[in-house]
């Protein structure tokens, strides 16, 4: 085991965080333990008691107590372990439940360039299973340790008391024992290692093919699967027999050791007695605690080796609590205007944050919340956007353009302030996002996108996100709105149906309207709308756009002219051009740059747009029906 | 658990031990050795208590003693180095068995559970594939790992159990030569403890399960929160996630809590039966050991053999509730199975037979193959809640386009999925060249025919694996395979190309990205007819253009939005060679270069033609597609149109 997982002062400056609110029960711990380790040593003194009452000819009565007394102590001793293990636990699960709360938070603070590079499973494991193995650091490790050592001395001083070589030797032979069982621990951990990356090997191969059966069937690959499987099952097999046998030394050395120390306590005894200097009585206790020395031996090579593995998740802990998200607060914060938010874009470039862990295939693509395809070549270096600037008045709404990779989605991500821009500033309202608050900027825009992410959750909770105190009647009104209302009052348990990711009750146009609802009752005064509707059926699609167009307030076709009359303003990114037939204005981007901005209306009648070129080529799927369609 | 399941599985299920013998079968020698290892170091394991009481008997005798010898190692009585020489046998002979037991143990639970989960493995793939489980893979994966391991692992628990029930008779037979009326007193109470603190095993399987539920619902809930950041960012709740995590957390404190304190009392149980039994032999003995009748050697028998019991009795408890919960373990891996009989669930599979196995061969696509035309004839599929299929009669030519088309939850994939066998039909027959095929399920598979899914699986291997799955790679065209796909770009700009690994543990691709290389996985089997499930649902509609433009004319068509650097007039369409295809589409790029259009409407074909015809005649269609002209605001204009 590496030595480096040995560092103290981090493992102590948890201790101390994490313990420091938890003083009592640890002293209830520190007391219980102590009282369990002195009762246990008093044993072995009442059998001595007892076999030289006994055989000096003692009463039938004091002989009773005696074993009495000796029932008693053993069940008070007994009483204690059980408080000591529930006083453990409760510290164990208080600490590492804080700790855990802690880690969550702050994973939810990190920005996205974060998140893209780690797997939510990988978040998981940082959270839970590494603050899981450190569970026994913070419950146990230093009173179990402790408790065990005293133990070991407590013998070793009352054998000191009968005779001298007795308790030296018990000394001697407990240093031995610790080092070769400690030593020993290390044989079979790198075999238990492949015997379990065996196992993980084979479970992850097993989980991806069960959930791709369909695929397997179709590509005729069975066979194939079949084999692969078989191969992984084998590689099980020998490395999990191997580790196994292995770890039989685990057993082997220590008793075998545990075997030479009673044959030298037995020799003792006898030199003892013969020289007459122990009773029958004390022959037993010494018997007695040579027997009993051997729990406290296992008990601290049990920690030292639970210690090893909370030292490796104590270190990743810290390398995830040393991340820290790019984005600062400002010290003096401007709040946001009320209603509409006009938005500026002025000289905006941006580079994305180049991420060392993964090879991503290229820029944003890889983000879970666009999954269109990326063939536009381009160095991760290179801006994602450069130069950009518009300027969007309140309650207007903004067409954004371009391929796949041109930029779109990385203007709402700055809008959001999942990251700054590089160069140039961005005004919400009149107010510089590094002068706004994160929060407020996040409360006041509402994004949906095409993934809608859905939690196992009710209803209720999946359009408020976990928050209690919005009132039910709000919750309705939002559904109302979004068109939702009839599908909510159908489900059997009404807001409290539980809904999940993927669940087959929710049509994806259901799922999109669900989050507009999330946006509606957030009440924002810009809302971003990310390629919200190009997976519907287009059916489906005008129920969201109806939706949509409620979200946005106010001002059809004949109100253009005054785009003041919405209540909320508008950045709409889509492929298509029907998504963005709102629109007042229209921004096309490629490759990060601004090629064509103006009104809608003109660049739709300018014969020089792209804009404009693209309406007229009729790309897009639905023409007239009496039309003669181009090839 | 679902009852129902239960219900109607258990008329047909064998009974535990007829799966316990099947396994004992299959692992005949490690189960035997290892049943007499164990039997051998448990009756060993009682030899140091017999050490024990042989040394204190003779204790006494070796007083008085001459005062020269005092101190002095040398001249220690013959019987003392008798017992050294016990003590040293004993410890290597257990040593030696120790290895072996976990030799023959470990084996012959670790081979059973691949023979179950193998056989698990190829029922599960037998199956419709759509609807091969019967929960989540990860539910699954615990049937794998857990019901498998724990149904092989019964029969080591058995030979303990057989084990210690040698080791008692040994010691009975001992003790109650030493002291009948002692004896009974100790063990009567120790067995009325052992029953009583067994049946509380059902207790704690209780707690236990409830703590995991607690976990699980932690870990799920953090799966959750840290999938969807964006959304929980983008709605400003992260105080609200944190209230919920918290409860979450404290649930899971409590029953976890509630589990160990349980563990911990029934642990305490044992050791007070044997530290009550210990102190009840000294208030026996107490008279006796006075009068030398029960000596002190005697006593430490006594308290040794209690300790053994202490640690046994919990043993014991645990291998009698571990039966109760086999029944289930069958049962749940029985479930796995579909409709295959239970008893397929411990067939004695050659696969898994010792010697390394080869790679399956590639199947070779022959004459008999080539598709001249496809019918179905009033294929039906009722979905368990609601939906489904009904009276689907169409067929298609060789070299034909034929696509499918409707709103969401008209049935269009259940279509392609039981026209694959993917889903079982409840009627109707799918004829190839006018013959009928019995089984879809293998027989739609390459080189007849590939399939891509509205939501592709890649696996965690390298692209190269993900597209070939298991086909030779010098007989497969894969250049050919990643240009119709449009993926070749993709793969130039990976790090490692082909070789990247890609899946849930390796670079992650986007929605089209997948798709696109779940199509490379269709095009390199150069099947005789492709089916493809609606591309749209994660391609761009400039992605979606061009790959229907390599697949017919094999070029990339004009794109006004990008710079004109990536036309290509290389790569074949694979249409020229007469492939047919069946794809799911409402994009456009489809439906014009259809030779025929199924549209299909709540289950039902509503009607079949060219789209010409369709936005005329067909009322669904112009539903669908259509009415967009009665809403100014969304229908985009053309040049010839009213605006401009």
């Amino acid at each position: 085991m590496n030595r480096r997982t040995f560092r103290l002062p981090r493992h102590g400056d948890l201790l101390a965080t994490y313990l420091r609110p938890l003083a009592a029960p640890v002293a209830a711990l520190v007391v219980l333990l102590l009282a369990s380790t002195g009762l246990q040593l008093a044993g072995p003194q009442v059998l001595r008691a007892f076999v030289d009452a006994a055989l000096a000819g003692a009463t039938a009565e004091y002989l009773r107590n005696v074993a009495l007394l000796f029932v008693g102590l053993a069940l008070v001793q007994q009483a204690a372990a059980v408080l000591a293990t529930y006083a453990g636990e409760r510290v164990g699960w208080s600490a590492t439940n804080a700790l855990r709360e802690d880690l969550t938070v702050h994973c939810l603070r990190l920005d996205l360039t974060f998140h893209r590079t780690h797997s939510p499973g990988e978040l998981i494991e940082r959270i839970d299973g590494d603050v899981t193995a450190l569970a026994n650091f913070f419950s146990q490790f230093v009173v179990q340790i402790a408790g065990s050592l005293l133990f070991l001395f407590g013998v070793a001083a009352l054998l000191w008391r009968v005779d001298r070589r007795a308790g030296l030797e018990l000394t001697l032979f407990a240093a031995v024992a610790l080092a070769a069982m400690i030593r020993v621990r290390a044989v079979s951990l790198p075999y238990w290692q492949a015997a379990r990356r065996a196992s993980a090997e084979l479970f992850g191969f097993l989980e991806e093919r069960l959930a791709g059966t369909e695929d397997i069937r179709a590509g005729g690959a069975v066979a194939h699967v079949l084999h692969r499987h078989d191969a992984h099952l084998r590689e099980r097999v020998r490395r999990t027999v191997k580790a196994h046998v292995i770890d039989a030394v685990q057993w082997a050395v220590p008793h075998n050791l545990f075997t030479i120390q009673a044959v030298i306590s037995l020799g003792l005894v006898v030199v003892l007695f013969r020289d007459g200097s122990i009773t029958l009585g004390t022959a037993l206790m010494i018997h007695s605690y040579t027997w009993l020395a051997f729990r406290p031996l296992r008990t601290i090579t049990q920690q030292m080796e639970d210690f090893q593995k909370a030292g490796a998740g104590v270190v990743r802990i810290g390398e995830l609590l040393r991340v820290r998200s790019a984005l600062a607060q400002p010290a003096h914060p401007v709040p946001l205007p009320a209603g509409p938010l006009a938005v500026d874009f002025e000289g905006v470039s941006f580079v994305y944050p180049e991420t060392d862990e993964r090879p991503t295939t290229n820029d944003e693509m890889a983000g879970p919340d666009e999954p269109h395809s990326s063939f536009v070549l381009r160095p991760s270096s290179a801006p994602a956007l450069q130069d950009i600037s518009f300027h969007l008045p309140p309650g207007a709404v903004l067409g954004l353009v371009g391929r796949t990779g041109s930029g779109k989605t990385t203007i709402s991500r700055l809008l959001f302030r999942f990251y700054d821009p590089t160069e140039g500033a961005i005004r919400l309202g009149g107010v510089d996002l590094r002068d706004a608050r994160r929060e407020e900027v996040r409360r006041r825009v509402g994004l949906v996108t095409q993934d809608v992410q859905l939690f196992r959750a009710t209803v209720r909770e999946n359009v408020t996100l976990f928050d209690d105190s919005v009132a039910d009647a709000r919750i309705w009104q939002a559904l109302e709105a979004m068109g939702l209302a009839g599908w909510a009052r159908a489900l059997p348990h009404g807001l409290d149906t539980l809904i999940a990711a993927g669940d087959r009750g929710l049509s994806a146009g259901e799922a999109q309207l669900l989050a507009l609802a999330r946006v509606f009752l957030k009440n924002p005064g810009l809302v971003i709308l990310d390629e919200a509707s190009s997976r519907l059926d287009p059916a489906t699609e005008r129920l969201v756009e109806r939706a949509v167009g409620r979200l946005l307030g106010r001002g059809g076709a004949e109100q253009r002219n005054q785009p003041s009359a919405r209540t909320r303003t508008g950045i709409v990114i889509a492929h298509r051009l029907a998504t963005i037939e709102r629109a007042d204005q229209i921004l096309v981007l490629e490759y990060g740059r601004r090629v064509e901005y103006g009104l809608r209306e003109v660049l739709a009648r300018d014969p020089a747009s792209r804009f404009g070129a693209l309406l007229r080529t009729g790309r897009e799927p639905f023409p007239a029906p009496s039309s003669s369609f181009r090839a | 658990m679902n009852n129902q399941e239960l219900g109607t599985r258990n008329s047909e299920l064998p009974r535990a031990w007829w799966f316990l013998w099947r396994l004992v079968r299959y692992g005949s020698w490690p189960w035997f050795l290892h049943l007499v290892i164990i039997s051998t170091l448990l009756v060993l394991d009682f030899i140091p208590g017999l050490i024990g009481r042989r040394f204190f008997d003779h204790l006494p005798s070796t007083r008085p003693v001459a005062e020269a010898a005092a101190g002095a190692f040398h001249g220690l009585p013959g019987w003392l180095w008798l017992l050294v020489l016990a003590h040293a046998l004993q410890a290597a002979a257990m040593t030696a068995l120790v290895f072996g037991q976990m030799k023959t143990g470990v084996t012959f639970v670790q081979e059973n559970a691949a023979l179950l989960q193998t056989n698990m493995l190829a029922r599960i793939l037998d199956l419709p594939g759509a609807r091969a489980l019967p929960s989540s893979p990860g539910e699954a994966i615990s049937r794998f790992r857990d019901d498998a391991e724990e149904a092989a692992g019964f029969m080591m628990g058995f030979n303990g159990l057989a084990g210690v029930a040698c080791v008692c008779a040994v010691a009975l037979a001992i003790l109650l030569r030493t002291d009948a009326q002692i004896t009974l007193l100790v063990f009567v109470p120790l067995v009325l403890v052992g029953a009583v603190v067994t049946r509380t095993q059902r207790s704690l399987q209780r707690y236990r399960r409830k703590s995991r539920e607690a976990t699980g619902a932690v870990t799920g809930f953090l799966g959750e929160v840290m999938g969807a950041v964006q959304a929980i960012q983008a709605g400003g709740a992260e105080a609200c996630v944190l209230r919920r995590f918290r409860t979450l957390n404290a649930a899971r404190q409590r029953t976890a809590m509630r589990e160990r304190v349980f563990d911990a009392l029934l642990g305490s149980v044992f050791w007070n039966t044997a530290n009550l039994g210990t102190g009840a032999v000294l208030l026996l003995a107490g008279q006796s050991m006075r009068a030398g009748t029960f000596t002190v050697g005697d006593f430490v028998l006594f308290s040794y053999f209690l300790g053994l019991a202490s640690y046994l009795t919990p043993h014991v408890g645990r291998i009698l509730a571990n039966y109760r919960r086999l029944g289930v373990s069958f049962e749940r891996m029985a479930v796995l199975l579909g409709g295959a009989p239970p008893q397929s669930l411990v067939q004695h599979d050659p696969t898994y037979a010792g010697c390394e196995p080869h790679p399956p061969p590639p199947v070779e696509k022959t004459p008999a193959d080539r598709l001249e035309r496809l019918e179905v004839v009033d294929l039906s599929y009722r979905h368990p809640s609601g939906g489904g299929i009904e009276g689907i009669t169409f067929s298609l030519e060789r070299g034909t386009l034929t696509v499918i088309t409707g709103r969401i939850g008209a049935g269009k994939t259940s279509l392609l999925r039981v026209l694959l066998g993917l889903l079982p039909s409840d009627g109707g027959r799918i004829c190839w060249n006018g013959r009928v095929v019995d089984d879809p399920a293998s027989f739609f598979v390459p080189p007849r025919c590939a399939y891509t899914p509205q939501v592709p699986r890649l696996f965690s291997e390298t692209l190269r694996d993900n597209i070939l799955l298991g086909l030779p790679e010098p007989s497969a065209d894969l250049d050919r395979a990643l240009y119709l796909a449009v993926l070749e770009r993709d793969v130039a700009a990976m790090a490692h190309g082909l070789d990247t690994t890609v899946g849930p543990k390796g670079v992650r691709l986007s929605g089209g990205q997948l798709q696109r290389a779940a199509a490379a996985r269709m095009f390199v089997r150069d099947p005789e007819l492709l089916v493809v499930d609606d591309l749209s649902s994660s391609l761009d509609a400039e992605t979606e253009r061009t790959l229907w433009g390599r697949l017919f004319e094999g070029t990339s068509p004009p794109d006004p939005l990008s710079t004109p650097v990536e036309r290509r007039n290389d790569g074949p369409g694979v249409r020229r060679e007469g492939t047919t295809i069946l794809a799911v589409s409402h994009r456009w790029e489809a439906l014009r270069r259809a030779d025929q259009i199924v549209v299909l409407k709540d289950g039902k074909i509503d009607a079949v033609g060219k789209l010409d015809e369709l936005l005329i005649s067909c009322e669904e269609m112009q539903r669908v597609f259509y009415t967009r002209s009665g809403c100014p605001e969304c229908v985009p204009r053309r040049q010839d149109g009213s605006t401009a």
